[in-house]
């Protein structure tokens, strides 16, 4: 589903992205773990296609599409979907009508008319009883004011609304605590089936305890260092990721 | 003749005082005509609308005064912050005080502006900075341009500080009935200087005082200044204040305003920023009575990007007196990641009291952070009620009220001493005394 | 389909006829230039009774002795007032023969806002030839007024059918020597509507379609006056919702709202004429007065879109005369390309527990200014007087400016007032993470904008929310780039 090739990105002259590979099939999930400024957030970011990186070399291919001239939202309709670290606040926008507008969008995409809005409540109603949330939350601004779980929570209730074929979870356990991460967590595990793949970015390995990778990447100085199964991230969790550096100084 | 022209036609006489033949004469001479052409202000313009100059123009003021009277340092002392040492620059009915100033040349120049006027070695100096930055367009500006031959110069080269802070002292003896002072400052601090400078204007009678001040502040980059004006002048008093200040990359100047005392006092308080990250402070606490009225007009334009701007006048308004804030900010349109912010809060406590307020702001620029808030309101009831049930009598409780209200204003003021004494001219003021200081 | 002017005329005479408005249709125009005998020729030409004719004489004299005003923070050429016709029977000349003459663009917009084809024709100024749907509407309409008593008609007729009332308030919330459009105005005025509602009845429906027909062919000079007798209420809302090529470059209107005790009296306003092009040539220069008058226990309520003309210079205000009264402004103004927008309000709290809200959005893209200016009055009998302004502004690109210019005074001590303002852009972070769930750029800044703007959209009756909505988008398009 996903092929990353070689991929080497900058910002601002600075080479964050080192010729990353990666491939990522239908049904799977993988984790990157890395420590902080490794890259893992800008592979994240470059995938969804922020412009503030520059790819220098290599390519991304989302089911046999190459992603790199297309704009955001056109690998939002291709089915991309990234949970963002820091939720971004727009006030007076509820949490309804965005979301109303993004899948309208992504139909207008498709060539497809508005989703009818008694259908449209209907999903909404579904997935916001899965995912535990309140029917108030969806009248309030979209993020504003928002705590920090609620924000993450925000993110995978629209990833089930959107229905990606590739979710890229930015950091999702951070800044939650045990019950909210349960709640996320499970969230995501409700939406995973066959035809998904999900990339799970994190730092630590609490998040993997609830949603299990079927692979494991070790993303250091901007390269895929090591990749494994789930076992290397409780290695990673015991022992830190001195010896990855040490390995890769060797 | 009203003063207006009593004015205009004294020109003659003080350049027959001056030295006529420099560059500062032919400055003063386009400013009298600038004056001539204006006049003073009048209500039906916008920056005016609040304050009216109509009866000052009416009385006999001398424009010259006659000197001579000499002051006892005990009789005057405590209009100095004498808690502290200081340099001291003392003016008695506009004309210096030798033996109760405390001026240096130690590395330093704390001096005279009249000697800086006319003295050959200052002539670089002056012909670099001086009215650079005061406006040629402010009618009252140009007035004391014309006519300005007196006053305080501070310069401090770089890397310099003086010892101890700078004290500026006006005193006006009662001498004659009715008395005009022009004073004009010149303070330029050089790359990485720094200055504390605290401002004073007394009358020692309820003669008649109109000050019509101007001081020009020239903070080079990474500059410090500590500007402290205190305004607790009689009843009798006018005080026309103009500041312009003009800041380089990377410096820092405060300037806070303690309205208290006077008739009518109007503080012109301009900021140019003309350099990146530069922070600019203005402060005001303002508490009055009877029929007095004090005028803020502050504009902080900002001209380059990264640069900050803080605001915060509070003001309390008893009786029949009227207080006016007209705050101005300016983005340009190249100052991104400008961080502009204005607060004005105001207590009315009489129902004659007035408050005019228009804080404004003018953006062209889009990457900018501007806020401006307002509020006029009364003491909380709640919490009046409160403190009563806790024993204080109703005037101590609404004093410790007002004391917090003006608070987070005194807060930054870094001359411990300074903040003590100002905490006792408000206790006084708000007619308690109070068992403790902020 | 080829007319002749002679048959032509004819049509439009019936037409109007069926419009129930103008009584006097020659189609003689006066010439160029004011004078007293204009002003008297005007009147004439309307069939006024005397004391309007005095009326309309004593404000041009005011006119004479004033000075256009400069305070407001906008540049433009000033208008040449001898070089204006007065007096023209208004509209009633088809500019086109079909849709097709029309200019494209102009016919896009009014796809994008969903306005019908026959009401297309009508408001591009195209030669109609059946009977609209709405005139119908409107006579419905009017039967339903007049059963309650409610008289709606235009302020011609409400000269000749009302005078006591007309009279009796006409001038007496904006008077004529108030302004130098005002008096302007008041000499001069073509048209306008009248609207009573009388004690205690609430007008059963928003006055907005029978409006809408009743603008089209209103001149340059609009008089408005809304009387809400005791515990009566009234939406009105007024605006042409489409785009109209208006070839007057000089509006200059006056409202008055009068909301006797326990009344109440909302006024919308979406006004989108022409702004001028993408270069800042041509475009209306919008100088209104409006002001309402609350007696006690009165609230009046004036809601504003404003997204067109070159310049608009406006300040709806409330007098809150009377104890308990309520004023209210909420404004959105959008400014783009070569615009320059100053508006505001006053209120003025001259009774006790008086109670204003402000909430002014101002939106500045292109090469725009946007100025808010405002005045909070707080007089020394007006005990317990509140107020809350809020002033945001929202900079689209860097070649724009937004002001703000509130005036806040204060005379009693009881008064709470409370202003706060704020600037902001639309951050690139929030586009991007609309742009990753989907959205595009330019949807995305819709949907910002909206939100910025939403507390003022939420004030508007209904059916206009939804056209205001469509104009934010339509006159925010391409800002970005």
């Amino acid at each position: 589903m996903l092929e990353i090739k070689n991929l080497h990105a900058n910002i601002e002259n600075k080479k964050i992205l080192k010729g990353i590979n990666l491939t990522v099939n239908p049904g799977e999930v993988h984790a990157i773990m890395g420590p902080n400024g490794s890259g893992k957030s800008t592979l994240a970011s470059v995938i969804a296609g922020r412009e503030d990186f520059e790819i220098k070399k290599g390519s991304i291919f989302l089911e046999g599409e190459d992603l790199e001239e297309l704009a955001p939202e056109e690998r939002a309709h291709l089915g991309i979907f990234m949970s963002f670290q820091y939720p971004v606040e727009i006030p007076g926008v509820t949490v309804t009508n965005f979301l109303k507008t993004a899948i309208n969008e992504g139909r207008k995409a498709r060539g497809l008319e508005d989703m009818p809005a008694n259908q449209m409540l209907k999903l909404i109603r579904e997935k916001s009883e899965m995912l535990e949330i309140d029917r108030k939350f969806l009248s309030r601004s979209l993020n504003d004011g928002f705590s920090g779980g609620e924000k993450k929570r925000n993110e995978i209730f629209q990833m089930a609304m959107l229905e990606p074929k590739l979710a890229i979870l930015d950091e999702t356990d951070s800044g939650l605590d045990i019950d909210a991460l349960r709640i996320v967590a499970n969230g995501v595990n409700k939406l995973r089936n066959k035809d998904n793949a999900i990339v799970v970015i994190t730092h630590y390995q609490r998040l993997l305890e609830y949603i299990v990778p079927d692979y494991v990447h070790v993303l250091f100085d901007g390269k895929i260092v090591k990749s494994g199964n789930k076992e290397l991230a409780l290695k990673l969790e015991e022992q830190g990721y001195d010896w990855i550096k040490q390995e890769e100084v060797v | 003749m009203d003063l207006n022209d009593k004015l205009i036609s004294s020109f003659l006489a003080f350049e027959s005082d001056v030295d006529v033949n420099t560059p500062i004469h032919e400055i003063r001479s386009e400013a009298i005509r600038n004056f001539e052409q204006k006049g003073f202000p009048t209500k039906k313009q916008e920056a005016w609308k609040y304050t009216s100059l109509g009866s000052l123009q009416k009385t006999d003021f001398s424009i010259f005064p006659k000197g001579g009277k000499t002051l006892e340092y005990k009789d005057i002392k405590q209009y100095f912050l004498y808690e502290i040492d200081t340099y001291k620059i003392v003016f008695i009915d506009g004309i210096y005080s030798s033996y109760l100033s405390e001026t240096t040349h130690d590395g330093v120049d704390v001096c005279l502006m009249s000697a800086a006027l006319t003295k050959p070695m200052y002539r670089q100096v002056i012909e670099l900075y001086f009215n650079k930055i005061a406006s040629r367009e402010e009618s009252l500006t140009n007035l004391n341009t014309a006519f300005s031959k007196e006053g305080a110069y501070i310069y401090i080269p770089k890397h310099k500080a003086p010892r101890k802070p700078i004290q500026i002292l006006h005193l006006a003896t009662g001498n004659e009935a009715a008395l005009m002072l022009q004073p004009r400052n010149l303070i330029i601090v050089e790359d990485n200087a720094e200055v504390q400078i605290i401002e004073r204007h007394q009358s020692l009678t309820n003669n008649e005082v109109f000050t019509n001040s101007v001081t020009e502040i020239f903070a080079a980059k990474d500059a410090r200044v500590d500007y402290y004006k205190v305004q607790n002048d009689n009843a009798s008093s006018t005080l026309i204040d103009n500041t312009y200040i003009d800041q380089k990359g990377n410096s820092n100047v405060s300037v806070h305003t303690f309205s208290l005392g006077g008739k009518l006092t109007r503080n012109n308080l301009n900021f140019y920023q003309k350099g990146e990250r530069i922070d600019s402070t203005l402060k005001g606490v303002t508490i009055l009575g009877e029929k007095q009225h004090v005028d803020h007009h502050t504009l902080v334009h900002h001209a380059q990007p990264n640069c900050e701007s803080h605001q915060d006048y509070k003001g309390i308004f008893g009786e029949r007196s009227t207080g006016v804030f007209n705050g101005k900010i300016i983005v340009d349109k190249i100052a991104q990641k400008t961080n502009a912010f204005q607060q004005n809060n105001n207590v009315l406590i009489s129902d004659r009291a007035t408050v005019n307020t228009k804080p404004q702001l003018e953006i062209f620029a889009d990457d900018v952070k501007c806020s401006h808030g307002c509020t006029i309101g009364q003491l909380d009831d709640e919490a009046m009620f409160y403190l009563q049930t806790r024993g204080i009598p109703r005037k101590e409780a609404a004093a410790l009220l007002m004391y917090a209200f003006a608070n987070n204003v005194l807060e930054s003021v870094r001359i411990p001493e300074l903040k003590t004494r100002i905490n006792k001219l408000i206790a006084n003021k708000l007619g308690v005394s109070l068992g403790f200081e902020l | 389909m080829a007319y002749t002017e002679e048959e032509l005329k004819k049509e439009l005479e019936t037409k109007e006829y069926e419009y129930g408005f103008y009584t006097d249709i020659e189609s003689d125009t006066l010439p160029k230039g004011l004078s007293e005998d204009i002003v008297i020729a005007i009147s004439k030409k309307k069939d006024e009774p005397e004391w309007m004719t005095e009326w309309r004489l004593e404000a041009y004299r005011a006119w004479k002795a004033m000075d256009e005003p400069e305070w407001p923070n906008v540049t433009y050429n000033k208008p040449n007032f001898q070089d204006i016709s007065y007096y023209s029977a208004p509209n009633k000349k088809p500019k086109y023969n079909s849709l097709d003459e029309v200019d494209p663009e102009l016919l896009e917009t009014f796809e994008k806002l969903g306005i019908s084809l026959e009401e297309q024709k009508k408001l591009a100024g195209v030669a109609v030839d059946i009977v609209m749907d709405s005139v119908s509407v409107a006579t419905t309409f009017k039967k339903t007024l007049a059963e309650k008593g409610i008289i709606f008609c235009s302020i011609s007729e409400a000269i000749q059918e009302h005078p006591e009332l007309v009279k009796k308030y006409i001038g007496s919330v904006v008077p004529r020597k108030d302004n130098f459009y005002a008096a302007l105005n008041s000499a001069v005025f073509s048209d306008g509507s009248f609207c009573y509602i009388p004690k205690g009845v609430r007008c059963p429906m928003e006055l907005s379609t029978y409006f809408r027909i009743n603008q089209a062919g209103t001149g340059q000079f609009e008089r408005t006056l809304v009387i809400a007798d005791e515990g009566s209420y009234v939406s009105y809302l007024e605006g042409c919702t489409a785009p109209m090529r208006d070839e007057n470059q000089l509006h200059a209107a006056v409202v008055e709202l009068i909301a006797l005790d326990s009344a109440e009296i909302k006024y919308s306003t979406v006004q989108n004429w022409y702004p001028g092009d993408k270069n800042g040539s041509g475009g209306v220069f919008n100088f209104v007065t409006k002001r309402g008058l609350c007696e006690r226990n009165a609230k009046i309520s004036w809601t504003q879109v404003e997204t067109g003309s070159a310049i608009t210079w406006k300040y709806p205000s409330c007098v809150l005369k009377g104890d308990n009264s309520i004023g209210e402004f909420y404004s959105i103004a959008v400014t783009n390309n070569h615009q320059q927008a100053d508006t505001g309000t006053k209120m003025i709290h001259l009774g006790k527990n008086t109670k204003s809200t402000i909430i002014s959005k101002g939106i500045s893209a292109g090469k725009s200014q946007n100025s808010y200016r405002g005045l909070v009055q707080v007089n020394s009998r007006a005990k317990n007087a509140r107020n809350f302004s809020q002033c945001d502004s929202l900079l689209m690109g860097n070649a724009c400016g937004a002001h703000t210019f509130p005036y806040i005074e204060a005379k009693n001590k009881s008064a709470q007032i409370e202003h706060e303002a704020t600037t902001s852009k639309i951050g690139e972070d929030q586009i991007f993470y609309c742009n990753q769930r989907g959205i595009d750029t330019e949807k995305a800044i819709a949907l910002i904008v909206n939100g910025f703007s939403k507390e003022v959209l939420n004030k508007l009756p209904m059916e206009f929310a939804v056209e205001a909505q469509k104009l934010l988008e339509i006159s925010l398009e391409g800002s970005v780039g």
